[in-house]
């Protein structure tokens, strides 16, 4: 058997497209996700049953469905009832619930692992819960899952690949595009699995070097 | 919306279920398998046995499951012939060899977690590599390993979906099949959900329930 | 104790052991011998080197130079079989590492069975046998996790005697212990030396060392300061540096 990892490489502009497709599209889910995911966190350990149960049933259903179901009831489903999404906003709502619900989790244990101490003393120096919140246990909340938090972004970014199941112009779809062109199956996916190892790195990397920079005390 | 039509449906999506259930049930156990062994060559005293584990480990890791489901659905027909047309056999290969990567983390880390003491203490009977593992190291490494070996069975059931986009009829496929036939997508996929959620969430409930009997 | 002069060979014979932990030198040029039937107790400060060496003796760790002698197998020569080496020394750990998935008496019958390859009514009369020694009779079909500390060490001393050992280690045996136990370890011990075991023991426990030791070896930054017979190790000691310890503890 002999390789042809050159006939793939005209493609390689269209690949970074796609490959900057799929990293934007994780960028976007993964920043409003975790926004989201702080807010049902903070919902699901209110105390206040009204905003703790609708939490607990929204993460235990998004964490419990696969994804690829989440897309189709987004891109087809919505669609039947008149809500049109494209395929690339449908992406980003998807992988936003669906992150939210993971991220949900993470900062769950975060905000469990700052010393009660700390927000005692916060509020014993008069500090409103907002103010305690914002400024004494996100900050080492967030570094301290911050491990679990680049794991989730790593994920997320393989799981836009689902993506491509609707007709999102993201890496996996490429790739199965210039498969059907070239007939080159190993060497195009090669191309592919290199591509997402490398950029798995780099966010891991990145990661470490926030964790570095600012979070050091 | 018509739901009086719909339970024509449900048989189909039953089937579906099935299929996904052995989906699951074969690669998980392949997967554990291979985990095992790639777990242990992972951290065995041979270097290169190690490195190629570590190879296969991480690089697998840094794939989306989709990547090495359509080149194991492309390329193993390349390989074996007579692959080309059972797009099961390829379902499970390709989620095995998905599977094999995560478990051997989890026996990884499950191995790591024993304290060294135990090691030592074997080592001081006499005991030789494989005695020390088969008596002593392995059967406590099993009893840390099953909760998150659950929740990777979680995610092994959210992975056989994308098993739909080689063809193969399990849960998503029979519903993306069924809502392009009644042009419904917003029930029957959310039919859908629901079988899943029946299925993972009892696995997730037992994994939890485990977890707290360890402590 | 001694029931024969030094005039056979040593059982263990170390020359020269040379171990550093990266660039922190732990034993220095480590000279010593252990004849057949003798309790030699080591005693020093912490991070003199005495678990180190203890543990270079049955090669738990590796050393960097130097020769280690164990029953007529130099540990250091590759082609010695060091698990069948390990099965004429006995070790107990500070920690105790009794196997906490089995019951107590598949602790003590493992090895047998397994290394030994003796048949299972052979291993559960050895073990019962061991069992009753150490007073944990009562004990056997319990799960190590319902023990005490104390009934933990004794599991694990009957675990190392089943496979018959030539030699004893001891590392810090009752420095995990709650002060309760601690005697009935030591009883045990002495009474494993009354009847003739060779024991190697790194201890604090100086009331022991008086008087089971038949000879007493104070280690301090990785040599052997003084050594000798323990009536005059303790009561009078050669080197200022054995002096200022003992002062310090006694």
């Amino acid at each position: 058997m002999t390789f042809y990892f050159g006939d793939i490489l005209p493609y390689l502009p269209v690949l970074l497209h796609a490959l900057w497709i799929s990293v934007y599209v994780t960028l976007i889910g993964f920043a409003a996700g975790s926004v989201a995911g702080v807010l049902i966190s903070l919902a699901r350990s209110s105390g206040v049953r009204a905003l703790s149960a609708p939490a607990g049933v929204y993460i235990e259903i998004f964490r419990n469905t696969p994804l690829l179901v989440q897309l189709y009831l987004i891109y087809f489903g919505l669609g039947q009832v008149g809500i049109n999404f494209n395929p690339f906003w449908s992406a980003v709502v998807g992988l936003t619930l669906n992150n939210a619900a993971y991220t949900a989790e993470i900062f769950r244990a975060g905000f469990e692992s700052v010393p009660a101490g700390q927000r005692e003393a916060a509020s014993a120096l008069g500090m409103s819960p907002v103010q305690n919140f914002r400024y004494v246990v996100l900050k080492p909340a967030v570094r301290n899952v911050l491990p679990s938090l680049t794991n989730q972004l790593i994920v997320l970014f393989l799981f836009s690949s689902v993506g491509s199941v609707i007709a999102l112009p993201e890496l996996t779809n490429e790739l199965s595009n210039i498969n059907s062109l070239t007939n080159r199956t190993l060497e195009t996916f090669t191309y592919g699995a290199v591509l997402y190892y490398l950029v798995s790195v780099a966010m891991a990397m990145s990661s470490r070097l926030a964790e570095k920079t600012l979070f050091r005390w | 919306m018509n739901d009086g039509g719909f339970a024509q449906f449900l048989p189909p999506l039953l089937r579906g279920t099935e299929l996904t259930l052995m989906l699951v049930a074969v690669s998980g156990v392949v997967g554990t398998i291979l985990g095992l062994v790639f777990g242990m060559a992972r951290i065995c005293p041979v270097p290169p046995l190690r490195w190629v584990a570590a190879v296969y480990i991480n690089f697998l890791r840094g794939q989306p499951v989709l990547i090495i489901l359509l080149f194991i659905y492309f390329a193993l027909p390349l390989l074996f012939p007579a692959a080309t047309f059972n797009r099961g056999f390829t379902a499970i290969v390709g989620l095995s060899i998905y599977a094999g990567a995560y478990m051997a983390e989890i026996f990884r880390g499950s191995i790591e977690a024993i304290p060294k003491g135990q090691e030592e203490a074997a080592e001081a009977l006499g005991m030789g590599y494989f005695l020390k593992f088969r008596y002593v190291i392995l059967p406590q490494a099993m009893k840390i390993a099953v909760p998150p070996a659950i929740g990777f069975l979680i995610s092994l059931v959210k992975a056989s979906a994308l098993v739909s986009v080689i063809g193969f009829v399990e849960l998503t496929q029979a519903g993306h099949i069924i809502s392009n036939i009644n042009q419904e997508p917003l029930q029957t996929f959310l039919v859908v959900a629901v079988l899943y959620f029946i299925v993972s969430y009892p696995i997730s409930l037992l994994g939890r329930w485990y977890e707290r009997r360890l402590a | 104790m001694i029931t024969s002069t030094l005039n056979g060979s040593p059982i263990i014979e170390v020359t020269g052991l040379d171990k550093s932990f990266g660039s922190n030198q732990v034993l220095k040029q480590i000279d010593a011998r252990v004849a057949p039937n003798e309790v030699v107790c080591v005693i020093g400060p912490s991070g003199s080197g005495k678990s180190t060496f203890l543990r270079c003796l049955n090669l738990l760790e590796k050393f960097d130079a130097g020769h280690v002698v164990v029953n007529g197998h130099d540990l250091a020569a590759s082609r010695t079989n060091l698990n069948l080496v390990r099965r004429d020394v006995g070790m107990v750990f500070q920690s105790f590492n009794v196997f906490p998935h089995l019951k107590v008496i598949d602790n003590v019958m493992l090895a047998p069975m397994k290394v030994l390859k003796l048949g299972r009514r052979e291993a559960r009369e050895r073990a019962e046998t061991l069992l009753a020694k150490v007073g944990l009779t009562d004990k056997a079909d319990a799960h190590p996790r319902q023990l005490s500390g104390g009934q933990q060490q004794r599991v694990a001393i009957a675990r190392a005697l089943a496979m018959e050992p030539k030699v004893m280690l001891f590392d810090e045996p009752t420095s995990a212990l709650d002060p309760e136990t601690i005697g009935e370890v030591l009883s045990v011990m002495k009474k494993l030396a009354e009847e003739g075991m060779t024991m190697v023991v790194v201890t604090h426990e100086m009331g022991f060392a008086r008087e089971v030791a038949d000879r007493v070896v104070f280690m301090a930054d990785g040599v052997i300061v003084e050594e000798g017979p323990p009536k005059q190790v303790f009561e009078d000691p050669v080197h200022e540096r054995t002096r200022a310890f003992l002062g310090k503890i006694l």
